[in-house]
């Protein structure tokens, strides 16, 4: 996921989707930067940085006969908790994002920390063993850990990492027994951080894909046919540009007859409008959950001539939802490639002994890239909401047929 | 909520997997530096960090505490194997490769370890476990304490990481749901919404109507009668998008009110105005006043209405016959010119809009349509609707 510096907040992706521009109805909204629940992670990073430094500055006190000159250090270490008090601090009361220049000063007082400690440990000539501010600065970068983008934090945290390998290169002699310890020492410094972003990375995203599959999950008790949820919008731009058009008319500014150019105007309103109001209407909840959903609309596709997906409840719509899902969701081996196709209809004609008085509707779901023994156990679940299934293998990816029983429209 | 704790999961999953193979590198790393440990030592670690490697891959995948326990069990034996096998006692660069296997490696295990009470117990025994391993075999190169204090450093920050991921996600999953009830009440606003604008057919056909004669640049029509028009159907757009139910009385040909049935033959009087305020004479014959349904009635007058509108664009006169019969079960009518008429098979149906606006719309209501033509001999079209 890329960092957009945005002011995304939760509202924003609430409605982002409704707020597209109306001329590309199914327009997916931008990548969002899932926003939710990263302020307590924020504070849990804060706690793993705090402990840190506490276990650093205890190794301060303990080495403090070793230094030569301790004031350095000294002056150090009260820089780095100045700077870790205030980034908490403005880190709790800025919001969704640190500005720019924050950012910069933050980073110049850690890189003037990781300094001040070089300068106190020099003439011991070995980092490695006594470094205990720096290591603990260029962790800090975790404070801000949910304000900056992933890659900015990625290439500060490269950067003092290469700043302490170039220090420990010109300063500590590669001795067999020194570089254990200065690779110790690195490594404390640098995967911290590396971590972290790994794991806010993936944290946004599951945030994300969360989002976009409750935000679908709401088509699950939509009508029959359903409009969509930008089709009230697209129907309403295209009224308010009719009303323009025969208002300039009726009050003369378009002088009669219209230029062609008018003309071809008033033509295509009519054309769109006429769509909207006798095609519109056919189709079924299950397009709109597909071409809602940025997760599915990469992978499904969905062919239901008849509109049958609409007769299914809500129950065995939810179950459909949650088992194409499932199988497009993975992330075991991540998405790339895989596809469901989802088919329903037609009827059957034949009335199936245990339906009753019900229609049956045949859905198939063919896939491509995903294996039978790697799906989620609870797809099947899902699967078993819908109808009665039997499940095969089609050129080594798994396909399922499923008898979905339905309240005949007619009779209800 | 299922959803994104399995979310969680995998999340932990693969936060403990890098977490533990990077610790992992960095343990070898001080192990490969020459004179380490010796040589014969290699022999035994090297399958064992292998293994431990693909544990931790598996443990990015898979949730079961098998892979936990064995690496576990390739951990601390590395750390033993180091320990024994160092006779002269360890080395720096073998003790900096047990303390990182020990707190770091390891400790990526408490990740994991955090969701459940079962795992907590289970993160508590493997701490006591891994700690005392890696104590009592650095316990010649540090003292105790020391060791113990980067145990508890290296095992404290992985179980906080999954403390505060377990906590946080139903929290998101909680403000997430929320959201999604508010998305489920702004779709259910904008399919009545729609469904309101969609309902007001009979505005929308005069203004399609209106539309249709500004595309064709309104030749044809007196300017003051299509100014007129004009005005009327802007009015009734502009009533519907304030969100009022516009009632037009006074271009009133199309009633929008919410009536069970209205009389057939005071909206046939408007509908002849309209046209002939475009100039096509209507003259009306037969019965006057029917009862209709108001949805049939607005199927009905709909397609009369395109019926007329085709005569008066393509028939070349300016007058059509408009015949209205009823009996028990249908009403019936007529629309009869006199024009030029035309084979039906070269009919461009897209052109004339009939399949879609007449049948469509009259097949809805249980009605039908039925078209009669010869070049030369004019058109005559016959529309039923159920009563």
């Amino acid at each position: 996921m890329s960092f957009m510096r945005s002011n995304d907040n939760t509202l924003d992706v609430l409605v982002s989707g409704k707020r597209a521009p109306l001329a590309l109805p199914n327009r997916q909204p931008a990548p969002r930067r899932g926003t939710l629940g990263t302020a307590f992670i924020g504070i849990g990073a804060s706690l793993v940085v705090g402990i840190r430094a506490i276990y650093g500055f205890s190794w301060f006190i303990g080495q403090w006969n070793i230094y030569p000159n301790p004031v350095p250090e000294l002056v150090a270490w009260i820089l780095l908790i100045a700077v870790l008090v205030t980034a908490y601090i403005v880190a709790r009361t800025v919001g969704d994002s640190l500005p720019d220049w924050m950012f910069v000063v933050f980073l110049a007082a850690l890189a003037l920390v990781i300094v001040l400690d070089f300068v106190a440990i020099w003439p011991l000539h070995d980092i490695g063993r006594h470094a205990t501010a720096s290591l603990a600065a260029a962790m800090s970068l975790l404070l801000v850990l949910t304000l900056r983008g992933t890659t900015e934090l990625l290439i500060a945290s490269g950067c003092a990492g290469l700043g302490i390998a170039l220090a420990m290169a010109v300063n500590t002699s590669p001795d067999v027994d020194n570089i254990a310890p200065q690779l110790t020492s690195l490594a404390f410094a640098v995967l911290p951080v590396v971590i972290g972003v790994m794991l806010i990375r993936g944290f946004r995203r599951m945030v994300q894909i969360e989002l976009d599959r409750v935000l679908i999950q709401s088509t699950v008790s939509a009508p029959r046919f359903a409009v969509g949820m930008l089709a009230s919008e697209e129907l309403a731009r295209l009224d308010l540009a009719a009303e323009d058009l025969l208002d300039s008319v009726a009050s003369g500014r378009t002088p009669l007859p219209l230029r062609p150019k008018t003309a071809s105007i008033a033509a295509s309103l009519a054309t769109e409008l006429r769509l909207h109001l006798i095609e519109g209407r056919r189709e079924t909840w299950l397009y709109h959950a597909v071409t809602e959903s940025e997760m599915l609309g990469r992978s499904v596709t969905v062919t239901d001539k008849g509109g049958l997906a609409g007769l299914l409840d809500a129950n065995q719509r939810d179950g459909l939802l949650a088992a194409t899902w499932l199988l497009v969701s993975d992330t075991a081996k991540g998405t790339a490639g895989r596809t469901v196709q989802i088919e329903l209809g037609p009827i059957a004609t034949e009335r199936h002994p245990d339906a009753g008085r019900k229609l049956t509707v045949p859905i198939l779901m063919s896939t491509t890239g995903v294996v039978r023994n790697r799906v989620d156990p609870s797809t099947w679940d899902a699967v078993r909401r819908v109808g009665r299934y039997s499940d095969s293998t089609h050129n080594s990816s798994l396909r399922v047929t499923i008898e979905c029983f339905v309240d005949n429209p007619a009779e209800i | 909520m299922d959803q994104i704790l399995k979310e969680r999961d995998r999340l932990l999953q693969r936060t403990a997997r890098l977490y533990g193979l990077s610790f992992t590198v960095v343990s070898l790393l001080c192990l490969g530096i020459p004179q380490a440990v010796p040589t014969v030592t290699y022999a035994f670690v090297v399958p064992l960090y292998l293994i431990l490697g693909f544990t931790f891959y598996r443990i990015g995948i898979s949730r079961s505490p098998i892979w936990l326990a064995l690496a576990i069990v390739c951990g601390t034996g590395i750390m033993v194997t180091v320990a024994v096998t160092s006779q002269d006692g360890l080395t720096q660069a073998s003790f900096s490769a047990i303390s990182q296997l020990g707190a770091g490696a390891l400790g990526s295990l408490a990740v994991v370890l955090t969701s459940t009470v079962r795992r907590i117990i289970g993160l508590v025994l493997t701490f006591i476990v891994v700690a005392s391993v890696t104590v009592i075999a650095t316990t010649t190169w540090q003292s105790p304490l020391q060791t113990a204090a980067l145990l508890m450093l290296g095992w404290l920050l992985p179980s906080i990481i999954g403390i505060w991921i377990t906590a946080s996600v139903p929290l998101a999953g909680r403000r997430i749901a929320s959201i999604g009830r508010a998305h489920r009440a702004e779709r259910q606003a904008s399919e009545l919404e729609a469904q309101r604008r969609q309902s007001a057919r009979l505005l929308h056909d005069t203004v399609l109507a209106t539309l249709t004669l500004l595309a064709h640049s309104g030749v044809g029509v007196a300017p003051e009668a299509l100014r007129q028009q004009a005005a009327d159907d802007a009015r009734l757009l502009r009533q519907l998008r304030l969100g009022a139910t516009p009632t037009p009385q006074s271009s009133g040909q199309y009633n929008l009110e919410p009536v069970e049935e209205t009389v057939l033959g005071t909206t046939l009087e408007s509908v002849k105005q309209r046209f002939g305020r475009m100039g096509l004479e209507v003259s009306w014959h037969g019965t006057g006043q029917v009862l209709l349904p108001s949805d049939v009635l607005d199927a009905f007058l709909l397609a009369l209405a395109e019926c007329l509108e085709n005569v008066r664009r393509h028939s070349g006169v300016t007058e059509a016959h408009v015949t209205i019969v009823d009996d028990a079960t249908t009403v019936r009518a007529m629309i009869t010119d006199a024009g030029v008429g035309f084979t039906l098979d070269d009919v461009d149906s897209a052109r004339l809009g009939f399949k879609e606006s007449v049948v469509g719309r009259l097949k809805e209501v249980g009605g039908s349509a039925r078209l009669f033509s010869a070049p030369g001999s004019g058109t005559t079209v016959v529309l039923e609707v159920p009563r």
